[in-house]
């Protein structure tokens, strides 16, 4: 069994573009939340998110984060034509095309009324995918996943699962989401926004989640590869080893967590079991966190059921108070952050934090940036269906 | 494991040929009910159909008995995607008029596998793919990663397709599986 490093990281979403930014946008705790100018917000209720003002399309962005992190790990263009992809998006695009030079046959602005002639289809999530590896230089595509708030968290844990057991060399995860009309209405029809322009993990007074752009890509390698780089090559750095990951279902209900985090603490236990690490050992917990007030209390009675004593201990914020819920692109937005934070030895403040609230009793970081204790960290997700997922991740 | 040391355990296809079983009853309900909470569109109540008659042939009524729906994974393979519903959310943004709430529920395709999870107990994980080969042979090779991986015992894989064509039928199948023999890590 070989143990599964990440090698090249890249990122951008409403906290700017670049790792960098990711880290300094998380740690600053400064919300990057404002107005919607993408598209017409007149009709709703909410009105804010935090949008990558010069963003392009979905694909170009997802082009520029995989091509980011192929040069960050030191890929070849050999080993880019060896390298599958797995992506996570939102699913399906076809009612509006893919509006791009992704070289993907586009629907013409309307679609959602245009006829159609019978045995015609409409370009799919697996379509741009397709087209997402040719323009990057990867030789495949392995899995689309359109699992939601998940998909991007079950994409690294399925990767690092081919590559522990030997069945991949080395895998690109990518995933992206920018917001859009569409969900937008969804959300807000859905009452899911916060009504205050803020987001609230875990705190009295929270009223909901704000959605954001993100998009991020990560290297995932057998550490044993590093013994087998090319002479005369310059040396790669494992950034951050994926110790443990694991994915569970609540088995409760359609939308809503289970209220005592059923689904989320077997998640979080077969984490920690794979790596043979005791929750005692954990330096910092980046959260789902949602800011939503029973999707918070959720998590936190499931952090409680999986970690005991430690739950009351460990530090734990949500980056989502700051780059907002990026839905199908949480888990490896989140994941970039948590290994970026560990690296630079500070935990990401919890942003938009008013006073505890007695069904969150956790060490929620409310003023930071707070010093790392520890060199594991989990990244926790959950989704519609009752689907959770957590990663826990090694630096040193 | 490969998809090839899964064990089918039941199958489902919608529609179905149609015909009897050994004692002379029907295979098939030709029709497929309504879920609760869920509108407009076949893609749900395919989906939660499906799988229904696979598990009802493999353990009767519901729950699954806990020693085994609570590694029991739920997968929704679909190329297309719920189409109907994302059409209708895009014409009613379009034309500026009312969005239900209902409609955000069943916005993604995890909401249909949570409704099958939580009526059968199945507390495996719940993935959702859009393939890029064929369909049924994703939806394995996935079941044989999640079971080799450990975070479940067996599978139930549901694949459906909106035609996004009015009038036309759409199509579904479900196969439950687990391995054939224990799984080594």
């Amino acid at each position: 069994m070989d143990a599964v490093g990440l090698f090249g990281l890249a990122a951008a979403s409403g906290l700017g573009r670049g790792t960098e930014a990711q880290l300094a946008g998380a740690l600053s705790g400064v919300a990057a939340f404002a107005p919607v100018e993408r598209f017409d917000v007149g009709g709703r209720r909410v009105r804010v998110a935090a949008t990558l003002p010069d963003a392009g399309s979905l694909a170009d962005e997802l082009a520029d984060v995989i091509d980011g992190a192929c040069r960050h790990a030191g890929l070849s263009a050999g080993q880019r034509a060896d390298c599958p992809l797995m992506l996570a998006v939102h699913g399906p695009p076809g009612v509006r095309g893919i509006p791009d030079n992704a070289g993907v046959r586009g629907v013409p602005d309307g679609a959602a009324d245009a006829p159609r002639a019978a045995g015609e289809s409409w370009p799919t999530t697996a379509d741009l995918a397709t087209s997402l590896a040719g323009r990057v230089g990867l030789g495949s595509v392995a899995r689309v996943y359109t699992s939601a708030c998940v998909s991007a968290s079950t994409a690294v844990a399925d990767a690092a699962a081919l590559i522990r057991t030997g069945r991949a060399e080395r895998v690109v995860v990518a995933a992206g989401y920018l917001v859009e009309s569409d969900q937008f209405a969804l959300f807000d029809a859905g009452r899911a926004l916060a009504t205050d322009g803020a987001v609230r993990p875990f705190s009295a007074g929270r009223t909901g989640l704000l959605l954001g752009d993100a998009v991020a890509a990560v290297v995932l390698e057998p550490v044993t590869a590093l013994r087998n780089r090319v002479p005369g090559r310059r040396a790669r750095t494992e950034l951050a080893r994926l110790a443990g990951w694991g994915r569970a279902g609540d088995a409760y209900h359609a939308v809503q967590p289970h209220p005592e985090g059923h689904g989320m603490a077997r998640a979080i236990g077969a984490a920690l079991r794979r790596a043979g690490v005791d929750a005692g050992a954990l330096g910092y917990v980046n959260a789902h966190g949602t800011g939503t007030p029973f999707s918070d209390a959720a998590e936190a009675a499931a952090l409680h059921r999986a970690l005991g004593p430690a739950a009351r201990q460990v530090p734990i914020s949500s980056t989502k108070a700051t780059h907002g819920h990026t839905l199908e692109a949480s888990g490896l937005i989140e994941l970039v952050i948590t290994v970026l934070a560990m690296r630079a030895g500070k935990l990401p403040v919890n942003a938009g934090f008013l006073a505890p609230d007695e069904a969150c009793q956790l060490n929620v970081i409310v003023s930071g940036p707070r010093s790392v204790a520890g060199e594991y960290a989990l990244s926790v997700n959950a989704a519609f269906g009752g689907a959770n997922t957590a990663l826990l991740v090694q630096t040193s | 494991m490969s998809a090839r040391e899964l064990a089918v355990v039941a199958e489902a296809r919608w529609p179905d040929a149609g015909g009897l079983t050994d004692a002379g009853d029907p295979t098939e309900n030709r029709t497929v009910p309504p879920v609760p909470g869920f509108v407009l569109s076949s893609f749900n109540p395919l989906v939660a159909e499906l799988a229904e008659r696979c598990l009802r042939r493999s353990y009767g009524a519901p729950p699954v008995p806990p020693d085994f729906g609570q590694s029991l994974a739920m997968i929704v393979v679909s190329a297309s995607g719920d189409t109907a519903s994302a059409r209708h959310v895009a014409r009613a943004v379009d034309s500026g008029s009312r969005v239900g709430p209902l409609m955000f529920f069943q916005s993604v395709p995890n909401s249909i596998a949570g409704h099958v999870a939580a009526r059968w107990g199945l507390g495996g994980p719940v993935v959702c793919l859009c393939p890029v080969g064929d369909p049924m042979a994703e939806g394995l090779a996935q079941a044989a990663l999640l079971i080799q991986d450990g975070d479940a015992t067996a599978a139930l894989v549901v694949l459906v397709e909106q035609s996004g064509v009015d009038g036309q039928r759409a199509t579904a199948a479900a196969v439950l599986v687990d391995a054939v023999s224990p799984i080594e890590g």
